[in-house]
């Protein structure tokens, strides 16, 4: 799930590993900032404006033949995540946010299926594998979403090119652990790596009992009530996301992170600032407007990318 | 800034909220005791229920000043009411005359009927403080107008048309005569029978006070419309054609039953408080208007008189686009208000606020004047900045 840095990465280890059916899901569109660290894909990509699980559907095919791949070009949201996640036999994380994370984590606990999460930012990264009934879930871990706007993401504190592929390469090989028939060798530790400071930790994690997805059974990233609300402005090319947590932003740290990348404005009551050609404007409580599009997907892109959460 | 949790209503133009407390009462207490299907069966409560609906017609009937109830149509909005009308009434190759001020109901219904029916269609522009002037409706009239559909009370800036010469020139033509009473029912006075005017669309949720999913279609006794939908009436049911009969012939199918007895309540309310409703709008309105034309970097567009409008004013203020005005206005003060084009690009277009739009204050009967005051203060301290 997700075709990024981790995801382009993770499928082609597992394209060349011969994994029989591979469904590949992405909403975004290759650009060329991706080329340092999504190692799938080329210049050409960038100049042919392909979607990014197309784009790998296609070099997959070049690289194994016979390996099934089908590309989803979607968001994946409490609407689609039954469409596009069920009868997989795992979930292999790619993905650049929490929200969507706690929805796979929701999906995989409410219907059996082992997901192994993984992250990667700056120069480190996190991987577990969750496997229901045995290990911890991902809300054990993140009972809460942070604010908007408070953690890193790979836009706006950067990414260097081999953490996400370090990372990518773990989920892979414990991907070939469980689809080989050796659930019993799968690690059942959270793993933590720093490429710039040399640290390799692992976490010994409990699960929690009073946890609302695995303990509880409550799903609530699988319900309209959880996730981000996405209005399509009247008449006017923008879209409004307005998170569901509703807690504030701290609009100096946001200010702080964008600096390097875009010029900020704004007052006590909004953050504005352009990139991408779209003009985004930040409120208190996370809901953001971005104007010059009027596609729910890149909206989403965007908000993860220089907002995050 | 507002650290009260009370959230301060201005978008009654889209729905009207609160409504008073028999319409909530209602609402539980007809699905709980009445609960049964109207019309289609002899047992007492399908006939309480169908009293409850009989009673909500006659109610609409006497409040619009027209005699005839079984001419009310019960439909699930306004926008159905306008969909009924319209194409009831269009002929193929026909003529329409409309303004540049309908919303997306009107337009959108015509643009499908000159797409499919090769329908032409006349809009007039208003004045720039957003009237319309019914010498230019009766100059586009062709041999084959069909129709005449104008908005009675603008969405964007609550201008109020004079429905009566449009309905007097379309009399004399013998042309159906279509009033979009979107928002100007229960917020200005209506008396239909003395307009003359032969179709008339209403939301039952906005001024009306009653819930979603009720809205009406009054159609005037001289005229015959073509059915829109067909099916179960409970009435004739041998028939294999749908019933002529009114109101059946344009209502089919269990209709909103606790909705329509709610909504009945609301416009009890309505009709019993209708002179201090429109007393206290209006003063409301005035005042706003007053404030805000001495409010530097706010600029109000449509009539700046509190007279001949409904309670809807449109506005801009300096150094804001109007969707993130309108999120600060959530966001940090509690007020709800409406940004953006309000399905009517037209009228925004007239007003040179095309395509961004305007922040709408749209005030109903239980806004105070202290709510207003915040408003106020709240815009002071966004231009300040």
């Amino acid at each position: 799930m997700g075709c990024g840095a981790l995801g382009s990465r993770v499928s082609e280890e597992l394209a060349r590993s011969g994994c029989g059916f591979l469904r590949i899901i992405d909403r975004d569109f290759i650009e060329l900032s991706n080329l340092q660290r999504q190692v799938l894909f080329t210049e050409k990509d960038v100049r042919d404006n392909l979607p990014k699980a197309f784009a790998a559907r296609r070099h997959l095919e070049e690289i194994n033949s016979g390996v099934t791949i089908e590309d989803i070009v979607d968001d994946l949201n409490y609407s689609t995540a039954d469409k596009y996640l069920s009868g997989a036999d795992i979930i292999l994380d790619g993905t650049d946010n929490l929200e969507v994370r706690m929805l796979i984590n929701d999906y995989a606990q409410k219907n059996r299926i082992p997901y192994i999460y993984g992250a990667a930012v700056s120069s480190y990264g996190n991987s577990m594998n969750i496997i229901p009934g045995r290990t911890p879930c991902l809300r054990c871990l993140f009972p809460l979403l942070p604010p908007p706007g408070e953690v890193d993401t790979c836009d706006t504190a950067g990414v260097i090119s081999p953490i996400p592929g370090v990372i990518a390469c773990i989920e892979a090989a414990e991907a070939i652990k469980l689809l080989s028939g050796n659930p019993g060798e799968l690690r059942e530790s959270l793993l933590f790596i720093d490429l710039w400071s040399g640290r390799f930790n692992t976490y010994s994690v409990k699960p929690e009992p009073g946890c609302e997805c695995c303990a509880a059974g409550n799903y609530e990233y699988l319900t309209p009530e959880k996730g981000k609300k996405i209005t399509t402005l009247c008449g006017r090319n923008a879209v409004q996301i307005t998170p569901a947590s509703g807690e504030n932003v701290n609009f100096e740290d946001l200010r702080e992170k964008l600096h390097p990348i875009a010029e900020v404005e704004g007052n006590k009551f909004i953050l504005k600032f352009t990139l991408d050609g779209c003009g985004i404007s930040v409120f208190k409580n996370g809901r953001a407007i971005i104007q010059g599009t009027s596609d729910v997907n890149r909206a989403r892109s965007l908000y993860s990318r220089y907002i995050g959460e | 800034m507002s650290t009260e949790n009370k959230i301060i209503y201005f978008d009654n133009a889209a729905t009207s909220w609160p409504k008073p407390e028999p319409v909530y009462e209602s609402l539980g207490s007809f699905l709980r005791e009445k609960g049964a299907n109207p019309g289609r069966s002899g047992h007492r409560m399908a006939q309480a229920a169908e009293r409850a609906i009989d009673g909500t017609r006659n109610l609409v009937s006497s409040f619009l000043g027209v005699g005839s109830p079984e001419r009310i149509i019960f439909t699930l909005n306004c926008t159905d009411a306008l969909n009924i009308a319209i194409h009831g009434t269009v002929k193929k190759s026909s003529h329409v005359i409309t303004t540049s001020l309908e919303h997306n109901s009107v337009t959108r219904v015509l643009n499908e009927l000159r797409e499919r029916k090769s329908v032409e269609i006349t809009i007039i522009e208003p004045s720039e403080e957003g009237y319309i002037d019914p010498d230019n409706i009766r100059k586009s009239i062709r041999k084959n107008t069909s129709l005449i559909a104008i908005n009675h009370g603008s969405n964007v800036t609550g201008a109020l048309q004079d429905a009566g010469e449009t309905a007097l020139i379309s009399r004399k033509k013998g042309i159906p005569f279509l009033l979009d009473a979107a928002q100007s029912a229960g917020a200005a006075p209506l008396d239909l029978g003395a307009l003359g005017v032969s179709l008339c669309a209403l939301p039952g949720h906005k001024g009306l006070l009653g819930p979603t999913g009720t809205g009406i279609l009054y159609v005037s006794e001289d005229l015959e419309i073509s059915s829109f939908r067909q099916g179960g009436t409970g009435t004739d049911s041998a028939s294999p054609r749908h019933p002529d009969k009114y109101p059946f012939h344009l209502e089919a199918g269990t209709p909103n039953t606790s909705g329509i007895a709610a909504l009945g309540e609301g416009i009890r309310y309505v009709a019993d408080n209708f002179d201090s409703i429109i007393k206290r709008e209006k003063e409301l309105l005035g005042f706003l208007l007053e404030e805000l034309g001495k409010t530097g970097g706010i600029r109000v567009y449509g009539p700046r008189s509190s007279e001949k409008r409904v309670g809807t004013i449109s506005l801009n203020a300096e150094g804001w686009s109007p969707d993130d005005l309108g999120a600060v206005l959530d966001e940090n003060f509690n007020i709800a208000v409406r940004t953006g084009l309000h399905c009517a690009p037209g009228a925004h277009r007239g007003l040179g606020t095309f395509p961004e739009g305007t922040v709408r204050v749209s005030c109903g009967p239980f806004n105070t004047e202290e709510e207003a005051e915040k408003l106020l203060s709240a815009l002071r301290e966004a231009v300040k900045l």
